[in-house]
């Protein structure tokens, strides 16, 4: 099924559960109790203020557990003024889409605030509840979306970047082929010698990898800081393009045809159900055909909800440079160093 | 063979002093910082380990006169047990020197304070307040440990000579504080016979028309009902609970608390009475005063009774412990600071809070700035400030940008605007902010650090660049998360 219409009719479903569930309470509208993913801004950390009430309102006839009374009962749901104050204390927890009555709310809320994973979502019988099913069914969509999209030319262009091929020429080669995606088309290397500076001290590439999303969300942010960090540095940083389907022992490849000191490779992870928007930077020094796998470093996990992205970037220029100054990466590096 | 992954370390000493109402004592102590960030992301440094390498005995705080501390004294003081311990000032990287109870009203303390934290140590951090006091004590004790372990609330009561400092913790949370003029010297005595009464008391014994002077035997049988009273305000103030005729002996605000407790805790001198941890060799001091009176009150008292008690880890030494191991933090790893502009002392914290609204908090930053020099600086003479950024939105490459013209225009508003421009993030984007405000305006010196939680009115302490590339952070008030 064409995912984008997965995606319509998923929201649809959700929204008319949530509108159901809001008149049910006390016939206000409240912001939704599921989240989704919003690929363009950060998680929003707002709970769903319905979800408080009907916590809020079970407290009053009850010193010790809190009783959640029937949904239809709405006159049980009015809020006085000493509750409404109240609401400040227990804002950040939201009862209904997670554990039904627990026994600490605040150390839960505290367990749950330290990880993304999906912890403390309580559950319905021995399976999910609808929202968390839907939820992760959502997450799993997003991640697939990222394997399957392309990334926008409109970004490639605004980069002032040129785009390349891999010897891949569709998706479903890439994954069933990943020696494919280590070698740049014969096309691609003409370009590259024909557009790009040789022997730079730092080549940049960016490649979507197994995430498009990634590339698109976070690509910029980090590209912008890591050259403005190179410039702080003196470090010259050679003609940067993107290589579509690229795997990362593309940049063997490029290091054989440009010479450069340091290859630093984009490069959009496999997608997680936590994000599916993450993105690592690999680098090594002198990159060659038949360089071993332990000679490249990552950074990885760089995405709105992990690694700043920005500061990933300036990170990345203090990295390199130590790079150069060892002759070294990977674990050549670490030995040289230490 | 193989060569292990090391993960990059590194040891600093660190060094707490506490000049109490009776007693002054030193700790000593290194703390190992490590990279607890796997390899392939952005080094998290922490502190790993702390390990006391020595203690002082228990002195008793020099005085000159009833009223002033004698600092030469004190100095000499702290001078032999580093040599004792084998230490140079010089070695000392970071940890504090607290003035506590009732030392804390001499005249010259503040000036005592000071000048220790300038000649003991490279970067040793000056701080006083009950409040402070409490909380330090709280965390040398094991009531926060005890708290953060178990789930529980937990009230810890440093009990010294001239006060009694409750610090409450939940979960490793701090709920609240509140400090009571109740200590073991508040009546001493000499040959048997009273020879100080302290003005708290002598209030509470008017309000009871009682009789006591100085010269009256130390057997006097209303010394025993004032110590049995001075318990049952403990447990009320626990409760939160304090009468109308208790208030002369609260110090500063009410309990301010919300929690019920579960746990209490006693530290301080008059712990030291009820449970004897200490040497008698390594406790030269003696007192004559109303201390084991009170610990027997505190034994007794029914109030108290009611709540579960547990043994300190520390007794007369929690504060110090406190102030040598559990007043540092550390910034995190990423991070723009100019090694010439620090150490960086006594820098108080304007905030601006963010909102999640990058548009908003850009609009303010110019007023905040200048509200800042009105606050700290209305005599325009340059005390600098630290700028504390809060509830940023996410922020891109363009945005930082952004903050860094803001910025570097707001400063026009300082009087001395090419004093270093000290910027604390709660978010990690030191780094590239650094990096950004330095490509605006290279003469622009710049201390740009992230993980830092303090707040608004907050004293902070900036020490030296660590070679992990960190940098030791002391705060110096409260910090409640509620």
């Amino acid at each position: 099924m064409n995912p984008e219409l997965i995606e319509k009719v998923t929201r649809l479903v959700v929204e008319k559960l949530q509108a159901q569930e809001t008149s049910d309470v006390n016939g206000q509208k409240s912001s939704a109790a599921v989240k989704f993913w919003r690929h363009t801004s950060s998680p929003g950390t707002q709970p769903s203020r319905m979800s408080e009430e009907v916590i809020e309102a079970g407290k009053q006839d009850t010193d010790g557990l809190i009783k959640i009374k029937s949904y239809q009962n709405s006159n049980a749901f009015k809020i006085t003024p000493t509750d409404k104050a109240s609401h400040d204390k227990t804002e950040s927890y939201s009862g209904k889409t997670g554990i039904d009555n627990p026994a600490d709310p605040v150390e839960l809320e505290a367990l749950k605030s330290k990880t993304p994973a999906r912890i403390g979502v309580g559950r319905a019988g021995s399976r999910p509840k609808t929202d968390t099913w839907l939820k992760f069914r959502f997450d799993h969509a997003a991640a697939v979306d990222a394997v399957y999209g392309d990334v926008n030319d409109e970004l490639i262009n605004r980069l002032g970047l040129f785009k390349v091929n891999t010897m891949v020429n569709e998706k479903e080669v890439y994954i069933r082929r990943p020696d494919y995606g280590r070698k740049l088309s014969e096309e691609a290397k003409k370009i590259i010698l024909a557009k790009c500076q040789k022997g730079p001290a730092v080549q940049i590439i960016l490649s979507d990898g197994l995430s498009s999303s990634a590339i698109e969300e976070n690509a910029e942010d980090v590209y912008l800081s890591l050259q403005q960090s190179l410039k702080s540095l003196g470090l010259d940083m050679g003609t940067p393009f993107y290589i579509e389907k690229g795997r990362v022992a593309v940049m063997d490849e490029v290091g054989e045809l440009l010479k450069p000191k340091v290859v630093v490779l984009l490069i959009g992870e496999r997608p997680g159900l936590v994000s599916a928007e993450s993105l690592s930077a690999y680098l090594c020094y002198e990159p060659r055909k038949g360089t071993i796998e332990a000679d490249r470093m990552v950074i990885s996990n760089i995405h709105k909800g992990g690694i700043p992205p920005a500061e990933a970037g300036a990170y990345l220029g203090t990295v390199i440079q130590k790079v150069i100054k060892y002759e070294a990466s990977g674990v050549s590096l670490v030995k040289k160093e230490g | 063979m193989l060569k292990r992954y090391d993960a990059q370390k590194e040891n600093i000493i660190s060094a707490g002093i506490d000049i109490g109402t009776s007693t002054t004592k030193l700790v000593i102590s290194r703390f190992s910082l490590m990279n607890m960030a796997g390899g392939t992301h952005m080094p998290r440094i922490e502190i790993i380990e702390k390990e006391v390498l020595y203690r002082s005995p228990i002195y008793r705080t020099p005085l000159l006169t009833a009223s002033s501390i004698d600092i030469q004294a004190v100095e000499r003081l702290v001078r032999e047990e580093y040599i004792t311990a084998g230490i140079e000032p010089a070695d000392i990287k970071t940890g504090a020197v607290i003035i506590t109870g009732e030392t804390a009203t001499k005249h010259n303390a503040e000036e005592m304070v000071h000048s220790l934290s300038d000649h003991a140590g490279d970067f040793l951090v000056a701080t006083a307040g009950p409040d402070l006091e409490g909380i330090i004590a709280a965390k040398g004790s094991g009531a926060y440990e005890l708290s953060k372990r178990t789930g529980k609330t937990v009230a810890n009561i440093d009990i010294g000579g001239g006060t009694a400092n409750a610090a409450v913790y939940r979960s490793g949370r701090l709920c609240g504080t509140c400090t009571l003029h109740i200590g073991g010297r508040l009546i001493e005595f000499s040959d048997g016979k009273i020879i100080s009464i302290s003005p708290p008391v002598q209030q509470i014994l008017r309000l009871w028309g009682a009789d006591l002077e100085r010269g009256d035997s130390r057997n006097h049988p209303i010394i025993g009902k004032l110590t049995d009273y001075m318990a049952e305000v403990i447990g009320r103030m626990l409760r939160k609970d304090l009468h109308r005729e208790d208030l002369p002996l609260l110090l500063g605000h009410d309990p301010n608390w919300t929690e019920e407790i579960d746990y209490i805790m006693f530290s301080g001198g008059i712990s030291e009475c009820l449970y004897h941890f200490e040497n008698a060799e390594s406790s030269p001091a003696q007192y004559d005063d109303i201390g084991k009176m009170l610990a027997q009150s505190l034994r007794n008292c029914r109030e108290l009774a009611a709540f579960k008690w547990v043994e300190p880890d520390e007794t007369v030494r929690a504060t110090v412990l406190g102030a040598g191991t559990q007043t540092t933090e550390i910034s995190g790893a990423t991070i723009h600071a100019e090694g010439h502009e620090l150490p960086i002392r006594n820098l108080p914290v304007y905030q601006i809070r963010f909102d999640n609204n990058l548009e908003k908090g850009l609009h303010q930053i110019t007023e905040a700035v200048k509200k800042a020099v009105e606050i700290y600086d209305p005599q325009q003479e340059g005390q600098n400030f630290a700028l504390y950024l809060t509830a940023l939105p996410y922020l891109g490459f363009r945005d930082i940008q952004e903050l860094s013209s803001v910025l570097l225009k707001s400063l026009q508003a300082k009087p001395m605007p090419e004093q270093p421009l000290v910027v604390v993030l709660e978010s990690d984007h030191a780094k590239v902010l650094g990096q950004t405000i330095k490509v605006q305006e290279t003469k622009q010196s710049i201390v740009c650090i992230d993980q830092i939680k303090v707040e608004h009115g907050d004293y902070i302490d900036i020490g030296h660049l660590l070679q992990t590339n960190v940098v030791p952070v002391v705060t110096k008030t409260l910090t409640f998360h509620r």
